[in-house]
């Protein structure tokens, strides 16, 4: 099995119906250009932090889109916000920022 | 009096609308910029989906354009409309009058070099489909130094829904050019390994998603969902290249002999010229904008000048005839009604 | 207690009160800085900075030369604020001291003292001709600045608008003190020009005058003579009190409201010219030095101008006198701190010379988040680095995407016959600087020492980076004594000079855009443009050196959307087309890929042109 990083309790399976979607959908109306991801995946190909370790930026924003936070914020740590994953981004999403952002108003936990 | 239809552009749309106006009684002028009439077609080996070698349908077209009795001028570039449709002042600086124009002006090819992260002539073996296709024409697929490839990658969307090289459109076509040269790739070299990069497949047309299939089943061409972020050369001059597969969420790596880069259609350059002119629009994407999407695709919003073809949007060749005998049939109303 | 009047008490208590507000601020802040910051303060007290300091004042505090360079509108009117007042009270005082010959009397006399005695200028030379005179130009001065004001806001230019609360009752104050200040002289000239009175004129004493003449000198004068006619004699008499009540009032309200305001910076230049002078700085970290920058700055919106946010991008509301009146008052919103391309455009422009970036980084410290233990521990013992040489070479993250950079090094370096040892090729650890950037500076040591390390392990003595980026966290940031660190134009120029590359001359005319990190960064403007004339023509851009434009890119600013960094990079380009050079070069691959995503104009790094002028 994939270790992640971080620990995975629940049962794996995104249920919407008992998520917790509020700060999904706070960070989608202060981050609107979050829904255009077309998850292209250049950003973790590309990602410094990602060639070293199985950070995965893409997969971590998905998460936090469908109501998963649990140990986003921790795994978050491993970014070295180098840049690259913005520049490389087709849609123009700002990824530097939105890890910033993720950092400040997620849980540690 | 007779009436006289400039046609700006002797691709495929031009030569079609050219050959429906002369049915129709009308005297028209192809002007193009080449040395001869086909566009972008007289680059291509064979079409999606059915396989069809470019230049069966090339000189049907030539061939119609001759017995119609059409005006060609080749080598000759239109560089202004004037009085909304009623002239064109050519590069020479000399000037034709006409009752009404035809824009069939095309599309550009991407400059796959713009997205430098890819390698293009920086690498040796990094291609086009462009490329590809001239490789079909000239004897078959070879890595530069003459070796038959054993891995293929290719990349879609190159200048295609990329913000980051002012392309945010879908081009539409590439999706089903990148099958099709996967497949004629297995079919010259069987033995190859074909891996093709995608984040959509987008098969809109009649036969393209049995084309899909077709690669995925018969031809066991590789279809990998993620976009390739960067790639080197390595020693023995082949690509490396780094991916996500999504499917996974791991980052990929792979060296393969050759690379192809799928690129998309750029709204022609010429489209700027012909926006200075009244009633032409542009979209953002600087492709341009037709009266109404739905009742006016080939019309603009000046009474003497008509669109078909690629100049609107990415199109595949049989839209664009069509947009050709559609354009002729729109002129002839107009001049009958004047 | 003899000159006591009921009415200097308004301005009496508003001085104390701020004389009282002022040392306390400047005292504390003073006892806040680190002890050996204070020390190099007491040691310059005793050198030659002290003069220097003395001579900054003179020109900055009241003269403003800096303000006059950039505007002189601006520079006019700060200087009739702060000169013509400032004489206005020296006058004041000169004269109070001749009157008294010398006997000491409250202040409030001084500044009243046209209340208590009434000059005349009739007979002879007077001190009120001149204070007349000064009181003129300032009443013009407040006429611009109204005119200013009025007229901005109907061309919809954007300044510094939105002022706070203190800002507001200081600024309605300080308009209104000198004409406030005019009307009470007037109404004292005007009753002795109605009734008569005893007057002073200098070096005659007192003597009485009839009605018909009025004191004070050729503004006040008039001023009184015309009242006198305009109004009745008993308004006249019961006005007059009123009238300096008023004027007392408005110094008042300045002075209460001066230290909440921007007109904190009249004080706060002063003290700051001489800790700068002494050596201090901003640092990583919030300091008490920091409070004298952020109150010296008057809000004179000099900084917005040269923002590229505002001027291409159309942010407003972050430039540095936004952040540092926000950071004042304790509102600081991450909207504010993050929004910045740290360029250093707007500190280049700043007349009072604040550390803007250090500022707005410190703070970017403060509100980082806390983050974990041990954080990258995954990088230990990674070395992914290739070949071996004295030379090292850092690409850096960026140039890993720009691959035509990392194909020109490679021919250069063989052209020149260096062995390199190339750190991260194949993907490395960030520099740091960008995590540095973001306020997260301790979790950027980590991986400097991380690379720290690995460029020791390798026993390099060359360190060549193409990553502007890169170099200044090398050099500002890394402990690398005995590794020389060089930016790969240094490099570059070094080879050509040394004879051990020779780029053929081509004659191409080629644009040269400074990179923000590498120019005002590192101060490196001249190694490109040799290089670059070394191979072809150079054109410089309208705005360039100290004060070129930044290409949107910039990694610091974690705002920005990308929109707003692609048309700043489309202006850049369009002023390298304006050059008229048929391609722009620059030396930053971040610059490199802003700029050329307009598709303008073509973009090569240095490497490139260079690599491309080498024989085969």
């Amino acid at each position: 099995m994939v270790n992640w990083g971080y620990t995975i309790t629940r049962v794996r399976r995104v249920d919407i119906d008992s998520n917790d979607m509020s700060y999904s959908r706070k960070l989608l109306a202060e981050f609107p250009e979050l829904q255009s991801c077309i998850a292209c995946g250049s950003c973790t190909a590309t990602c410094t932090a990602g060639n070293l370790t199985k950070f995965n930026v893409r997969k971590l924003q998905t998460l936090v889109r469908r109501g998963e936070y649990e140990g986003v914020r921790k795994e978050l740590e491993k970014c070295m916000l180098c840049g690259k994953c913005r520049l490389v981004c087709p849609r123009g999403i700002n990824i530097r920022g939105l890890v910033q952002k993720l950092k400040k108003e997620l849980p540690v936990k | 009096m007779s009436k006289k239809v400039i046609i700006i552009g002797g691709g495929v749309a031009g030569m079609q609308a050219a050959v429906t106006l002369e049915e129709l009684g009308i005297r028209s002028v192809i002007i193009e910029k080449e040395d001869g009439l086909g566009g972008k077609l007289r680059r291509w080996d064979r079409l999606f989906p059915t396989m069809t070698p470019a230049e069966e349908v090339l000189d049907e077209l030539k061939d119609r354009v001759q017995r119609s009795g059409v005006e060609v001028m080749t080598s000759c570039e239109v560089s202004e409309i004037g009085c909304e449709g009623r002239m064109v002042t050519l590069k020479d600086g000399s000037s034709l009058e006409s009752d009404a124009v035809v824009v069939a002006s095309g599309f550009d090819l991407f400059p796959a070099e713009l997205k430098e992260e890819y390698g293009y002539k920086i690498y040796d073996n990094v291609f086009t489909t462009v490329d590809l296709e001239r490789m079909f024409r000239n004897g078959g697929v070879r890595t530069v130094d003459g070796r038959i490839p054993k891995t293929v990658a290719f990349l879609h969307c190159v200048g295609s829904r990329d913000e980051k090289v002012n392309q945010r459109h879908c081009s539409r076509v590439c999706c089903i050019t990148g099958v099709k040269q996967a497949i004629e790739i297995k079919q010259e070299h069987p033995d190859t390994e074909v891996y093709s990069f995608y984040m959509d497949m987008r098969m809109f047309g009649p036969g393209y998603e049995e084309l899909y299939r077709q690669a995925q089943q018969e031809f066991n061409i590789h279809f990998v969902r993620g976009r390739i972020s960067e790639a080197s050369q390595t020693i023995d001059h082949r690509i490396q290249i780094k991916a996500e597969d999504t499917l996974i969420g791991l980052p990929l790596k792979m060296t393969v002999d050759m690379l192809v880069l799928i690129v998309g259609m750029k709204a022609g350059e010429s489209n700027l010229r012909w926006s200075r002119c009244q009633g032409v629009d542009l979209y953002p994407s600087s492709f341009v904008k037709p009266k109404n999407l739905f009742l006016g695709g080939v019309e603009s919003d000046s009474k003497h000048i008509f669109y078909a073809g690629t100049v609107t949007a990415p199109k595949n060749i049989g839209e664009s005839i069509d947009e050709g005998i559609a354009a002729a049939h729109r002129v002839a109303q107009r001049l009958k009604e004047e | 207690m003899e000159h006591f009047r009921l009415f200097v008490l308004p301005f009496w208590l508003g001085a104390i009160f701020l004389l009282v507000t002022l040392l306390y601020k400047y005292i504390s802040w003073f006892i806040g800085l680190a002890p050996d910051e204070r020390r190099l303060f007491f040691r310059s007290l005793f050198s030659r900075s002290v003069f220097r300091s003395v001579g900054e004042v003179i020109r900055e505090s009241l003269f403003h030369r800096k303000i006059w360079r950039t505007n002189k509108l601006l520079g006019y009117m700060h200087t009739t604020f702060a000169l013509g007042w400032f004489l206005l009270i020296m006058v004041g005082w000169i004269e109070t001291l001749v009157y008294f010959k010398g006997e000491n009397v409250p202040l409030y006399v001084d500044i009243f003292f046209s209340y208590y005695v009434h000059p005349i200028f009739e007979h002879n030379f007077n001190f009120s001709l001149i204070k007349d005179a000064l009181l003129l130009l300032l009443l013009i001065g407040v006429c611009l600045a109204l005119f200013k004001r009025i007229r901005s806001r109907a061309m919809g230019m954007k300044r510094t608008t939105k002022h706070t609360w203190g800002d507001r009752v200081a600024l309605s104050a300080l308009w209104l003190i000198f004409p406030a200040r005019l009307l009470a002289e007037s109404m004292t000239s005007a009753v002795i020009w109605k009734f008569g009175g005893v007057v002073w004129a200098l070096g005659e004493e007192h003597h009485l005058i009839l009605p018909g003449i009025g004191c004070g000198s050729f503004l006040t004068n008039t001023t009184g003579e015309f009242l006198a006619r305009v109004l009745p004699p008993d308004i006249l008499q019961a006005g007059e009190l009123p009238a300096w009540w008023f004027y007392s009032i408005t110094l008042c309200a300045f002075f209460v409201a001066l230290p909440f305001s921007r007109y904190m910076h009249i004080f706060t230049e002063i003290p700051l010219i001489f800790l700068r002078n002494a050596g201090l700085k901003s640092g990583e970290k919030v300091s008490s030095y920091d409070q004298f920058q952020t109150h010296a700055c008057s809000r004179c919106g000099i900084c917005i101008d040269p923002c590229q946010l505002q001027r291409d991008a159309g942010i407003v509301g972050v430039q540095s006198v936004y952040f540092l009146r926000d950071r004042r008052s304790g509102k600081l919103t991450d909207q504010v701190a993050d929004n910045c391309l740290m360029c250093g455009r707007c500190e280049q422009a700043c007349p009072v010379g604040i550390e803007q970036n250090k500022l707005r980084l410190n703070s970017r410290r403060e509100r980082a988040v806390p983050v974990g233990e041990n954080r990258y521990g995954y990088i230990n013992g990674i070395d992914r680095s290739e070949g071996t040489g004295k030379v090292g070479y850092f690409a850096g993250c960026m140039t890993l995407l720009t691959p035509k950079i990392l194909r020109a090094m490679e021919r250069i370096f063989e052209a020149s016959g260096e062995q390199v040892w190339w750190a991260d090729k194949e993907g490395g650890v960030c520099c740091g600087r960008p995590l540095k950037l973001s306020g997260e500076i301790d979790a950027a040591r980590r991986m400097m020492e991380y690379n720290t390390e690995l460029f020791r392990k390798h026993g390099i003595t060359v360190l060549v980076t193409s990553c502007p980026i890169c170099l200044r966290v090398f050099r500002e940031d890394y402990a690398l004594e005995g590794i020389e660190v060089l930016h790969h134009s240094e490099y570059i120029q070094r080879l050509i000079v040394s004879g051990k590359l020779s780029p053929r001359f081509g004659g191409e005319n080629f644009a040269y855009h400074d990179p923000c990190e590498l120019g005002r960064g590192c101060g490196i403007y001249d190694a490109p443009r040799e290089v670059i004339r070394s191979i072809g023509v150079l054109s410089e851009a309208k705005e360039n050196r100290e004060k070129a434009l930044c290409c949107g890119a910039s990694v610091a600013n974690i705002a920005i959307n990308d929109e707003g960094q692609r048309r700043i990079g489309e202006r850049v380009a369009e002023e390298m087309v304006a050059t008229g050079a048929s391609a722009a070069v620059t030396a930053c691959p971040l610059c490199k890929k802003s700029i050329a995503r307009s598709n303008l104009i073509p973009v090569y790094d240095l490497a490139e042109v260079v690599a491309n002028a080498l024989p085969d």
